[in-house]
């Protein structure tokens, strides 16, 4: 290269970097397409703010190979700008290798986690990829020392938010980076999680299954709840992305986002009594009461398909960024299940983890009981929702709306357990250890079964226990601290959070750490 | 064209059939309603599509994850 004038170099290098870009790559581009799916780089173009994104290690290629080999070696990694705010990406490039992960990539993906780590950044992983980079990587002297990477991986949870999409294969290396994420989204149709694919399933195990009945979104989002949210285009996995991280301060010592304050603190939910029937034998959508409650337009439901009994839900009120918990009555009662204890444990732990207040709607039958209960270890499941809110240092209300009922309320963050900024009551509350009707069949049914007339006794003692489960007795005994009108909840809600500070200490005994029952 | 077979999340007694084999569903429309734990539980359509086929029929207990209708998606 000698005589090489500066302009030469810099145009030399331009068109090394020209190289790696889609327009110089039609045939593999062409090929990503047809499988109905969008390449690397365009998702980057949907993800960030218009020409903000930084790009590292895209000249990347082996010592002795070329750079069109293993374009950027099979994945794209900078930093870029959402909604103004700097994160961290690391898109799997199926069309190279088909995304494998090599070493030069993963050398990459370490670069993401360490700047995440250091300025503070969100973790976006875009996940597109047939896994380790078997060619040329099926060799111990690779292998053995695996790297700092899943170490560093975990020590960024709770620093920062860790989104992952997947948005085509996600078998194997995509599974183990997508289940440290905070949240995880898969496209359906296209995206596959899990431990291993069908290919490999089949050689070690015999089981022959397709890649959709195995780790499809249908599968994994709403029967398994591995990832939070299925949507139906890459543009609504990126949307989902954008709108996830706009809850979210960029780090857990970073200023908290606000939104749009146009919707009054003080607006009185009008329909809020009507949404919730009297007669706790109803159902309704515990949703549209949040959506009642909370700035307009503000909601954003985690995990809506999975543990579908419990809402788990990002919003504002008064522009600040909470997460509201509220038990469903439309689906199983509002019962607590495995799934939706689970759900909540993981979304009061995000929620406290990036500073956001939470707000707890009870409506809760209870625990769900039985066989197919305890397989599910609910046991354990319902003791981490417990041990979350236990650990939480953010500002916490509790509104009963209906039952509340046992362990169930406990868990749900009900009376004075959790040392609650505020613990309220609408006036169709019922708060009781367990059931009316099943307190009485399993501690008075001798009783009644002496009796005269077993069924009119059996009555007597349901109406003598209904009338000691009333609100105004709550509140006497002040368990709560005041009922309020439906109407009333939004700016009630609101003036607490005013006063109650963003952190609390939360004392401890001198230990080093608590022990997650999950 | 895919189906989705709808199956009881918990033991109950279905209490009404709200859609018949043949109409179109919106995602969360009320297909049927079971009671279980005394409560009325709306069993809805996990997406939008028609009913193919009704399972069940009212007063009749299901056990838990007995098929209650399928849909065509």
């Amino acid at each position: 290269m000698s005589g090489e004038s500066f302009a030469d170099r810099s145009d030399r290098i331009e068109r090394a970097r020209a190289a790696l870009k889609d327009e110089a790559r039609t045939e593999p581009v062409a090929r990503q397409h047809k499988r109905g799916k969008q390449t690397a780089r365009e998702r980057l173009a949907c993800l960030f703010d218009e020409d903000r994104f930084e790009e590292f290690g895209g000249l990347v290629h082996e010592q002795h190979g070329s750079r069109e080999d293993y374009p950027a070696d099979g994945v794209i990694c900078g930093v870029g700008r959402i909604d103004g705010r700097w994160v961290g990406v690391w898109a799997q490039d199926f069309t190279v290798m088909g995304g494998s992960v090599g070493p030069l990539g993963s050398s990459k993906m370490q670069r993401v986690i360490d700047q995440c780590m250091t300025q503070g950044l969100p973790l976006v992983m875009l996940i597109d990829s047939g896994g380790h980079r078997v060619q040329g990587g099926q060799d111990s002297w690779h292998f053995a020392r695996t790297g700092r990477f899943f170490h560093d991986l975990v020590r960024l949870s709770g620093w920062v938010p860790m989104v992952a999409a997947v948005m085509g294969d996600g078998f194997a290396a995509g599974t183990n980076f997508a289940g440290v994420a905070d949240f995880v989204i898969m496209v359906r149709g296209t995206a596959t999680m899990g431990l291993s694919g069908p290919l490999l399933v089949k050689a070690a195990t015999g089981e022959e299954i397709t890649k959709e009945e195995l780790g499809g979104a249908d599968v994994q989002v709403d029967q398994n709840g591995l990832a939070h949210m299925g949507v139906d285009s890459e543009a609504e996995a990126l949307d989902a992305v954008k709108r996830y991280l706009s809850y979210l301060p960029s780090s857990a010592q970073a200023p908290a986002t606000i939104g749009p304050r146009d919707d009054p603190a003080d607006r009185p939910c009008e329909a809020a009594a009507s949404l919730v029937p009297v007669d706790s034998r109803k159902p309704y959508d515990v949703r549209k009461v949040i959506r009642e409650v909370a700035d307009q337009a503000s909601v954003f439901e985690v995990q809506p398909t999975w543990g579908a009994s419990a809402v788990t839900a990002f919003a504002r009120m008064g522009g600040r960024a909470v997460g509201f918990v509220a038990n469903q009555p439309m689906r199983l009662g509002g019962m607590l299940t495995a799934p939706a204890c689970e759900k909540i444990a993981h979304f009061v732990a995000v929620c406290d983890a990036f500073g956001l207040p939470l707000i707890y709607l009870i409506d809760v039958p209870g625990f769900s009981i039985g066989t197919s209960a305890e397989k599910s270890m609910l046991g354990r499941r319902s003791a981490r929702m417990v041990y979350e809110i236990g650990h939480a240092t953010v500002p916490r209300i509790s509104v009963v709306l209906r039952k509340g009922y046992g362990m169930g309320y406990v868990a749900m963050c009900g009376g004075r357990g959790f040392d609650v900024d505020a613990a309220l009551a609408w006036p169709t509350a019922e708060i009781c250890p367990m059931s009316i009707e099943g307190s009485v069949d399993v501690v008075y049914r001798k009783d009644y079964e002496q009796a005269p007339d077993p069924a009119a006794r059996r009555q007597e003692l349901i109406d003598e226990m209904r009338a000691m489960i009333d609100p105004l007795r709550a509140a006497g005994g002040f368990g709560i601290d005041d009922l309020i009108e439906p109407a009333d909840t939004r700016r009630r809600l609101n003036d607490i959070l005013s006063r109650a500070g963003t952190r609390r200490a939360v004392p401890m005994p001198p230990k080093v750490r608590s022990i997650s029952p999950i | 064209m895919a189906t989705r077979t709808i199956r009881a999340e918990m033991a109950g007694v279905i209490l009404a059939i709200e859609r018949q084999a043949g109409e179109a569903v919106e995602l969360d429309d009320v297909v049927l309603v079971m009671e279980s734990m005394k409560m009325e539980i709306p069993i809805c359509a996990p997406r939008a599509g028609k009913v193919i086929e009704i399972l069940v029929a009212e007063d009749e207990a299901v056990a838990e994850d007995q098929p209650l209708a399928v849909l065509e998606v």
